[in-house]
């Protein structure tokens, strides 16, 4: 389970506040499938980030499995981002040096698992978001589309409880974005927790629950 | 450990063009100190050289030196000549003269050192070293002959003296026997403006008994400095003077050398040391560049799971097989450009320079370019490495 207590994020710019997170107060379920909406700049991405342990929050706390995260130090945090959540980014930012195996190989490997064992594995997930056949295609010899799917089969690598999705089909046309949502949903069913961020009503309306943001605030 | 290596070689390729300049850097840094050290080691080397194969000689000389200059304070009588031939373990001894005169070619006149000595003792120091262009060398009984220098040859007078020519040496004619060839540095003061006669022609033209010069070869070099130090005592003896006699073993004109060895080599050193700060700072710069470049990379990688660490390494990694490539690379370009520096020191010269590359040299700039390439690759790595997963995400 995922719980926000008082969640509140304040990025300071010289002479500026901006108040990203107001007291956000937020539980999610093990298992469920929620999508996040809201204008831009509500503080969607913030509240994802505080949530996938990328940031800190300014005051408030955010617990998963009723581990208050903000205790944790800074090679726990890691080790909690590389084995419980898988975070997919509108970008994909997939590492362009490395082929899509080792792209999704490369949390395997920060895990410190064998070579060998580690490829076999990621193939395994290549396998799983249907890019069998692109397995050694370079980021730039690939569709965005495809190159979503690499980076959902790297978000899955190290078999994560919860997906975390910051518009993961806001950088590709609707065809890949069902498809991509048709993983989500396997996902969920194989009991995972996603989370994702979107503008798009119908892709929001394939969540099992919907929650809308504004001005830093989560809407009842 | 193997994915690491081929993670960074991946990244490297990917950047060719900045790794090829961070390897130029380390490589014009390193090759700057090894050959300039080479170079350093081979000039120490050719002359010591030269002046170890003369190591059984003491020159002794009527005078005192203090500092750089030479002070003569007279001339050695045939009674000094005399009395070392008393002393033990000399193999041979050689007297010499020599004295400004004016010498007359083609009506021409120019003042000229005359050098007069034992012949086969002469042509041992000088002949055998520097060698003859034209003619040949003196004999004991040529006592209206003279071998000329290169410069008395060709500079002195308006017209090029050959052998045959003649010659007007103090109001006494002498024929032109033989001509040296252009000495190198160590020879060229003692050959080039010279003239050389027999000894008994010198002292009738220079109208002299005395002797300037005795050359003292010795059985054991070993005891050079004893016997350098007896025939100072007999010399100063027959004149009745305390230091009338400088007796100067080749070994104590090494040692003089040595210092001056020492100050060359450190300036040697210092050029190549501003070199390679120089190259550090570029180093750095294109270092400094890559991590920032790549700081979304290192975003991304910690988002997925990396700990700092792990960036880290794998940044210092790369940064290590660049500097060692470049390290290696720079000791290969030193080692050629130290043999091509020789030739010219050499060709300048006229002293046989060959750059000598110690296993010590080239161990220490591979060493040096590890050093500076991690070093400066480690802080903004670390930088980087410590940055929020977003922060780093959201860079480029
Ligand atoms: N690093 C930052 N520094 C300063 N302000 C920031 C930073 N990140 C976000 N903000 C501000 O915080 C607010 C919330 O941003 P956030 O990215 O969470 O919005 P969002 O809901 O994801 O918007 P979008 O739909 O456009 O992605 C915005 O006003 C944004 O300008
Ligand atoms: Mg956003």
């Amino acid at each position: 389970m995922i719980r926000t207590e008082n969640l509140t994020k304040v990025y300071r710019m010289g002479e500026v506040e901006v108040q990203a997170l107001r007291d956000v107060n937020l539980e999610i379920q093990d298992g469920e499938f929620i999508a996040i909406i809201g204008p831009s700049g509500s503080g969607k991405s913030t509240l994802l980030n505080m949530i996938g342990c990328l940031d800190k929050p300014t005051s408030g706390a955010v617990l998963i499995d009723d581990i208050n995260t903000g205790k944790l130090s800074e090679n726990e945090l890691a080790e909690i981002r590389r084995e419980k959540i898988g975070f997919i980014f509108q970008q994909f930012n997939l590492i362009h040096t490395l082929n899509a195996l080792e792209n999704v190989a490369l949390p395997i490997f920060f895990a410190g698992v064998r070579r060998e064992k580690r490829l076999k594995r990621a193939e395994e997930q290549l396998v799983k978001v249907g890019l069998e056949d692109r397995i050694y295609h370079k980021p730039s010899e690939m569709s965005g589309g495809e190159q979503q799917r690499v980076a959902i089969a790297r978000a899955l690598s190290n078999d994560p409880e919860i997906v975390i999705g910051d518009e993961p089909t806001g950088n590709v046309d609707t065809e890949a974005g069902n498809a991509i949502m048709d993983i989500l949903e396997g996902l969920n069913r194989e009991g995972r927790t996603i989370i994702v961020v979107t503008h798009d009503a119908d892709i929001a309306a394939r969540a099992g629950r919907t929650k809308r943001m504004r001005d830093g605030k989560v809407l009842d | 450990m193997i994915d690491k290596f081929l993670m960074a070689y991946r990244s490297i390729r990917e950047r060719r063009a900045r790794s090829i300049l961070t390897v130029l850097g380390i490589v014009v840094g390193i090759a700057a100190i090894v050959s300039l050290m080479s170079v350093g080691y081979g000039m120490e080397e050719a002359i010591t050289g030269e002046l170890t194969a003369m190591a059984d000689l003491i020159s002794v000389m009527p005078g005192k030196i203090t500092g750089a200059t030479y002070v003569e304070l007279g001339g050695f009588t045939d009674r000094d000549v005399k009395d070392l031939q008393r002393i033990g373990g000399i193999k041979d001894i050689s007297a010499m003269t020599y004295d400004a005169v004016e010498v007359e070619y083609r009506n021409k006149r120019a003042p000229i050192f005359v050098f007069g000595g034992d012949t086969k003792e002469l042509e041992g120091f000088y002949v055998e070293p520097v060698g003859l262009k034209e003619g040949r060398w003196l004999r004991e009984n040529d006592y209206k002959g003279c071998v000329i220098g290169d410069r008395v040859a060709n500079d002195f007078f308006d017209e090029v003296i050959q052998v045959n020519d003649k010659l007007i040496i103090n109001g006494e004619k002498f024929i032109v026997v033989g001509v040296f060839e252009k000495a190198s540095t160590l020879y060229a003061a003692d050959v080039d403006p010279h003239i050389f006669l027999t000894l008994r022609a010198s002292k009738e033209v220079l109208q002299t008994d005395e002797v300037k010069y005795i050359m003292v070869r010795v059985y054991d070099i070993d005891e050079a400095e004893e016997i350098a130090e007896e025939i100072m005592e007999v010399i100063n003896d027959n004149h009745g003077l305390d230091d009338f006699a400088t007796a100067m073993t080749m070994g104590s004109m090494i040692e003089l050398m040595g210092d001056i060895f020492n100050i060359i080599r450190g300036v040697l050193v210092g050029i190549a040391a501003i070199a390679l700060i120089v190259a550090s700072i570029g180093i750095m710069n294109t270092m400094l560049m890559s991590v920032m470049e790549r700081t979304h990379e290192i975003g991304v990688m910690k988002a997925i799971g990396a700990k700092s660490r792990d960036v880290l390494s794998l940044f210092l990694l790369e940064s290590s097989m660049v500097s060692l490539v470049g390290g290696v690379l720079g000791c290969g370009l030193g080692v050629i450009v130290a043999k091509g520096l020789s030739f010219v020191a050499s060709m300048a010269s006229g002293l046989e320079i060959e750059a000598i590359v110690k296993p010590e040299v080239i161990l220490g700039g591979i060493a040096v370019a590890m050093i500076v390439g991690v070093l400066s690759g480690f802080y903004p790595a670390r930088k980087a490495s410590k940055m929020s997963p977003v922060e780093a995400v959201r860079y480029g």
